[in-house]
């Protein structure tokens, strides 16, 4: 996925002051951070903020980073990863938790889950259905827990391999695995659910 | 319907167990046990379980009430998460980073983002790999100081250049052979000691006429030793009149003087006083 030399190139460069070097760096990385952290978020304006902090926090501590432990963007996700946690330690009591059809996300449409699925099933393009499925994904994605949402998010988002997840999360792979599979579950049961009470 | 939720929570509990190993554990009649099962899952939809495994994996999903149902959520659950897509990040991000960290602008605007979509090309390699390089030549050359420096060594390897003859028109024909630098350093310094020696001769032919003239010319009387000291006036305090040194007048003795007087219109017509002054002799 990366050329280790040349990632290991641009860090040494960043590291003695490249600005040239950082800035490929951030736009190399900015697509990947910004949609874990849209996605583990929920709202733009979060992930947006998060990202960035996550960038700031990378350039602080970039010389730590040493390439014989790892992959750059395994480095990278870790980050972006304990600083979300941190992020949703912090806010856990202002956040709402509401069920699905109670419009408790932040999201740009701020729509009840249910009527956006019956919204969809009106619209003709359907390229535009697709994209509301996807919406409707990402507001029941924000009802899993944590630990369930990061391991789906990584696994099934970013397409990371199990080895990389089990690093980014300090947990053993069959962990790894058996949360991405709950959290599918978890997943499935939300959106029939939400079907259900639909049709 | 809540009947059938509460029915589904209780036959999956995942939300307390780091497992996904259901609460009604089973061999389902294929001798496989539901931990297995569970084992197997993630294999079983990534492609990787195959042959008899995954014909036993199959067998025993069809007879678990448990395990059937739940292999059908993950995998209905990651069909849902296919449909999500990637998100662009907004332009905003980058300059806010940017400003942020190292304070400064963009400065790969010249860059095209298709280069960090696609990866690293050869180009953008070999410029990683030499920009450092050029970045600290570039830097050392920028400076005034080592313009300055340069400008010297320039100016005193031309001068001295020319000064031994050497030529840029004379250059084109220089062979860089190991004989013929060897045959160019010989001549050079012949030249060097044929021009050193005629300096030398020249020199000792100056000295030998200096010489000889010395020895043809009469002998001058020497200023005397003693000569009378100088009265310093700087720090004469007697406010007297400075005492006028009186040169040559044993020589005056005989001399005819001539006063102030109109002229005439011949030589012949001029007053001529004879003036004899007395010598006291002692």
């Amino acid at each position: 996925m990366e050329d280790v030399q040349v990632v290991a190139m641009l860090v040494r460069r960043c590291v003695a002051g490249d600005a040239a070097a950082w800035e490929e760096i951030v736009r190399t990385y900015q697509r990947r951070i910004y949609n874990i952290c849209y996605r583990f978020a929920g709202t733009s304006d979060d992930a947006e903020d998060l990202a960035q902090e996550v960038f700031i926090k990378m350039y602080r501590t970039l010389e730590s980073y040493d390439s014989s432990k790892g992959a750059f963007v395994t480095w990278v996700t870790t980050i972006t990863r304990n600083l979300l946690v941190d992020h949703f330690r912090k806010t856990k009591n202002d956040r709402i938790t509401d069920s699905l059809d109670a419009g408790a996300s932040a999201h740009e449409d701020a729509q009840p889950l249910g009527e956006q699925i019956q919204d969809q099933t009106a619209l003709p393009d359907q390229h535009v259905r697709s994209r509301e499925v996807g919406e409707t994904v990402h507001l029941a994605l924000g009802k899993l827990s944590p630990e369930l949402r990061e391991a789906v998010i990584l696994r099934d988002l970013q397409d990371m391999d199990y080895r990389e997840i089990a690093n980014v999360l300090r947990v053993p792979e069959g962990t790894v695995k058996s949360r991405i599979n709950r959290g599918r579950a978890e997943l499935a049961r939300l959106l029939q659910r939400t079907y259900r009470q639909v049709m | 319907m809540a009947d059938q939720r509460d029915a589904d929570h209780i036959r999956l509990d995942y939300t307390k167990s780091e497992t996904m190993k259901p609460e009604i554990k089973s061999e389902g009649g294929n001798g496989m046990l539901c931990q297995e099962f569970d084992g197997l899952l993630s294999d079983a939809l990534d492609g990787v379980l195959t042959g008899v495994r995954l014909d036993r994996f199959r067998a025993h999903a069809r007879v678990c009430s448990g395990c059937g149902p739940m292999f059908a959520e993950v995998e209905a659950g990651r069909s849902w998460l296919k449909e999500v897509a990637e998100v662009e990040p907004p332009a905003s991000l980058l300059r806010n980073v940017l400003a942020s960290t190292t304070g400064v602008e963009s400065q790969l605007a010249w860059r095209t983002t298709a280069a960090a979509q696609t990866g690293f090309g050869w180009w953008e390699r070999a410029q990683a790999a030499l920009q450092p390089i050029v970045e600290a030549v570039w830097g050392t050359v920028r400076q005034p100081r080592f313009a300055m420096s340069f400008g010297m060594a320039f100016f005193s390897l031309s001068v001295a250049l020319s000064m031994l003859g050497v030529k840029a028109s004379d250059l084109r024909q220089v062979s860089l052979r190991p004989a013929a630098i060897r045959h160019t350093y010989y001549n050079t310094q012949a030249r060097v000691v044929r021009y050193y020696d005629n300096i030398k001769l020249v020199y000792e032919v100056q000295a030998a006429v200096r010489e000889l003239k010395r020895n043809v010319a009469p002998v001058e009387p020497r200023p005397e030793q003693s000569a009378p000291e100088k009265k310093d006036h700087k720090n004469d305090t007697t406010q007297q009149p400075e005492q006028k040194q009186e040169r040559n007048y044993s020589q005056t003795e005989d001399r005819v003087v001539l006063a102030g007087a109109p002229l005439g219109a011949t030589e012949s017509e001029l007053p001529v006083a004879q003036v004899k002054a007395d010598r006291r002799i002692a």
